[in-house]
């Protein structure tokens, strides 16, 4: 029934059959201008993300590049079995989440709490040269911030010298399993807080300064004001990016991991993407890389709609 | 309007004939091949050595560097181009990926040209043996590029060595001791042993020293067992992790890139490295030409006796290393096409031959090399000349049927003495006797399964694990896959016994 009354709704709204094609024609013809502005990302969509889409059959085939995606033998689900019969795969898995994990606790506030702080700033000048310098580090690229960590952290750095002197015993800041987690979060954070702010800084500047002239007038502090009108005007925004956020929970990216990781640290650095590296483009095996690619989109889906669905369940917009 | 046909149709036939005046141009053949930091300046253009092989061969070479220490990745990613270079240089002969492309037809079959001694009479003369290596199911898709054999040894310091009071030849294991801990005392700023992160080599030359097979044994019931399973192995390691204890070895050798593994040793920061043989001489001559070293400094160490007086060196590699392919015209993809075959497999015949030889090893005569008074080539003097015009073009050299460039090249002392220690050495090369056969775990988990075993030496020697996390980290190896691995090998052993 209410299946029906849907379709009833729909159908009101948009008409059915010729009649629903015709006004839509007209509604193109109407704003031309503003479908021809889509048409490029409508494309780039359409060309870099829902073609190669086709190339996932090959997570199912034994793929060979000569014989090609039609020439290669069907295996099913060959790829997903061997992976979860390979006995360390808990082992990347747990590395996943944990990294992950950590991310989200310690990275995913950071850029909030930066961009709050920026907004308090009351030299609008000094704000934009700060927010410059703050974006700088995004733009490096992460083998020259490996680089730099190596020439601060290594056996001959500063911070390495400095926390020996001081605590009369070294730490081992590169190679070991302890500090290895803890230094991806810290570099990521370096690299991309600043550009974090952006969007939060960008919803920050829909908030009505009305409210807070009232809260002033009726006796709320700065931290009054921050608590009850500030992040409650950018709630969606962080909410819609921790949704987003946990869309990529199994993603922890390869490259950063390989440069930061030695024979030292290998057991907490191999993450499923590394694995997807390994076993793709080092080992050939393009199958067995997409198979677990494939894997890891289909649970990125599903923590996408669940936490939507969460987020809607608590009352927030969500997603969509 | 005929008139105006006729004319566009002339236009046509004269662009035709134009085209087909092409034909008479050099025949361009694209290569792949591996590059090492020294070829940055290759000028493929205005290069000679170029214009001189496409006198000789009629061929013009245009080649693609692939960076040495990317060159696995860059070769997988050729594998799915649809334009591949038409001549490809393998690296690992055996790789899972050679071997699954070759199967499913990504390159020639040259089983029958290397047979066919009239046409193509030097790569008719290639060792019968390594041909059968490196086939696949009993046909042979590549040409292998023959290297010295053994090749895998140590070299010293031996000017150090003497001032520390050690001046005799090294012949056991505890003569190695005894060097290692006089060249340790020198100085405390600097090590005995150079190590860098690819300790594989390292462990390699020492556990083999011990009497541990290379890479995979066979036991007295015949059966096949993994390296590390062999009390020797664990021998050669203690003595690697006690003299890291001394202080031998840099306390950051696990953090220490591969790519500059020279610099110690070039900065008289360590004395010693186990590594390849030939590298005694060129150490030797970095040195007279960078730091006008006159005395002989570097000195190779020889065939190395164990306690109970038996010998056992590592071989390095099985004598060749790698394979030249064509890849083949598809369908799908580019490649060189049936009816250019007989070309391209001509050229890589001349490439054995004198002619070629010279020209990918040496280049040209007062261009890129000198010969001297005993008719011996050398590039003394001509490194930049080296650099831009041949580089590493001897990445294409194969020399199936030996060396046959004319002039050969200039064999100082330290040369010589390394061919009369190769010819010693051989006799107690311990090679893999797994080499030929295939193992499925190892097409998909071979590289994390050896990585994993590299890991754990390193982190023994350098004592981050005692004996039994070493054993719980060889126990991780067995569960996943290594277990697996050593019952396949051992499957394929036992069929090729039959």
């Amino acid at each position: 029934m209410g299946m029906s009354a849907k379709a009833a709704e729909r159908r009101a709204l948009h008409g059915t059959g010729r009649r629903y094609w015709k006004k839509l024609g007209s509604e193109i013809k109407r704003d031309k201008w503003l479908y021809l502005l889509l048409l490029p990302g409508l494309i780039y969509f359409l060309v870099f993300k829902y073609l190669p889409m086709f190339g996932i059959v090959i997570a199912f085939e034994d793929y060979v590049p000569v014989a090609g995606v039609l020439g290669s033998d069907w295996v099913g689900f060959k790829w997903f079995e061997s992976f979860f019969s390979f006995p360390s795969w808990t082992r990347y898995l747990t590395n996943t989440l944990i990294l992950s994990l950590m991310n989200i606790v310690f990275y995913f506030p950071a850029p909030i709490i930066l961009a709050l702080l920026l907004n308090e700033m009351r030299s609008l000048r000094y704000k934009k040269v700060l927010q410059t310098m703050l974006y700088v580090p995004h733009f490096i690229s992460i083998v020259i911030v490996v680089s730099v960590t190596f020439v601060m952290f290594g056996s001959s750095g500063l911070i390495y010298k400095l926390t020996e002197n001081l605590l009369g015993y070294s730490i081992n800041y590169m190679g070991s399993p302890v500090t290895f987690r803890w230094m991806i979060i810290g570099q990521t954070i370096w690299k991309e807080t600043g550009w974090g702010t952006i969007i939060f800084l960008a919803a920050l500047t829909n908030v009505d300064t009305q409210l807070y002239e009232a809260a002033m007038v009726d006796g709320a502090n700065r931290l009054h004001r921050l608590w009850h009108i500030t992040l409650p005007a950018i709630r969606s925004t962080i909410v819609l990016m921790l949704i987003l956020r946990m869309g990529s929970v199994l993603d922890t990216g390869y490259d950063h991991l390989i440069l930061m990781s030695n024979p030292l640290n290998r057991q907490v650095s191999q993450t499923l993407d590394v694995f997807v590296y390994q076993q793709g483009i080092q080992g050939g095996q393009f199958s067995y890389a997409s198979a677990i690619g494939l894997m890891k989109s289909i649970v990125s889906v599903t923590m996408v709609l669940s936490t939507n669905k969460i987020a809607h369940l608590m009352g927030e917009q969500g997603l969509y | 309007m005929k008139k105006l046909l006729a004319l566009v149709l002339a236009l046509v036939l004269s662009l035709g004939a134009v085209s087909f005046a092409a034909a008479d141009e050099p025949f361009e053949i694209t290569v792949m091949l591996p590059q090492f930091p020294t070829t940055n300046d290759f000028d493929p253009n205005n290069n000679p050595v170029l214009d001189k092989i496409e006198e000789l061969s009629g061929v013009r070479l245009k080649i693609t560097w692939a960076p040495n220490s990317e060159y696995e990745t860059l070769f997988n990613s050729m594998l799915a181009d649809k334009n591949p270079p038409m001549v490809v240089v393998a690296q690992d002969a055996r790789a899972a990926t050679v071997l699954t492309s070759a199967r499913k037809g990504a390159f020639w079959d040259l089983t029958d040209f290397i047979a066919d001694a009239e046409n193509y009479p030097y790569l008719a003369q290639g060792n019968a043996g390594i041909y059968n290596n490196i086939s696949i199911d009993g046909r042979v898709y590549g040409i292998f590029r023959t290297r010295d054999f053994p090749r895998g040894g140590a070299y010293y310091r031996v000017d150090i060595a003497k001032e520390m009071g050690f001046d005799k030849e090294v012949t056991t294991i505890d003569d190695l001791t005894e060097l290692a801990e006089k060249l340790n005392a020198y100085s405390p700023d600097t090590y005995a042993l150079n190590m860098c992160e690819y300790v594989e080599g390292t462990v390699m030359y020492i556990t083999i020293l011990f009497g541990a097979p290379n890479t995979w044994g066979i036991d007295a019931d015949g059966n096949v067992f993994p390296a590390h399973q062999s009390p020797a192995y664990l021998e050669g390691l203690n003595w690697l992790r006690n003299l890291y204890q001394n202080k031998g070895i840099d306390p950051n050798f696990i953090t220490a890139p591969s790519g500059s593994w020279n610099d110690a040793e070039r900065n008289d920061k360590a004395f010693m490295r186990f590594d390849c043989l030939d590298n005694t001489h060129r150490q030797q001559e970095w040195f007279e030409q960078n730091k006008g070293t006159t005395d002989i400094i570097w000195k190779a160490i020889g065939p190395v006796a164990k306690a109970d007086g038996t010998i056992t060196q590592w071989a390095q590699n099985p004598g060749f290393s790698g394979e030249v392919l064509i890849n083949k015209k598809t369908s799908s993809r580019n490649g060189v096409s049936e009816e250019d075959l007989p070309k391209v497999v001509k050229f890589l015949d001349w490439c054995n031959g004198p002619e070629g030889q010279l020209l990918l090893n040496g280049g040209l005569e007062n261009l890129t090399y000198k010969v001297d008074a005993d008719g011996f080539r050398s590039n003394e003097g001509l490194e930049e000349a080296n650099d831009k015009y041949v580089a590493n073009l001897n990445q294409l050299n194969m020399g199936v049927a030996g060396d046959l460039a004319k002039p050969g090249v200039k064999r100082t002392a330290l040369r010589l003495r390394y061919y009369d220690l190769l010819a010693e050495l051989t006799p107690y090369a311990v090679s893999n006797p797994c080499y030929p056969f295939d193992s499925q775990t190892y097409v998909n988990y071979g590289k994390q399964l050896q990585t994993l075993l590299n890991d754990a030496a390193a982190n023994y020697i350098a004592g981050n694990i005692d004996e039994a996390g070493l054993r719980a980290m060889w126990d991780q190896w067995s569960e996943e896959g290594g277990a697996r691995m050593t019952q396949e090998y051992n499957d394929a052993y036992h069929a090729a016994q039959q």
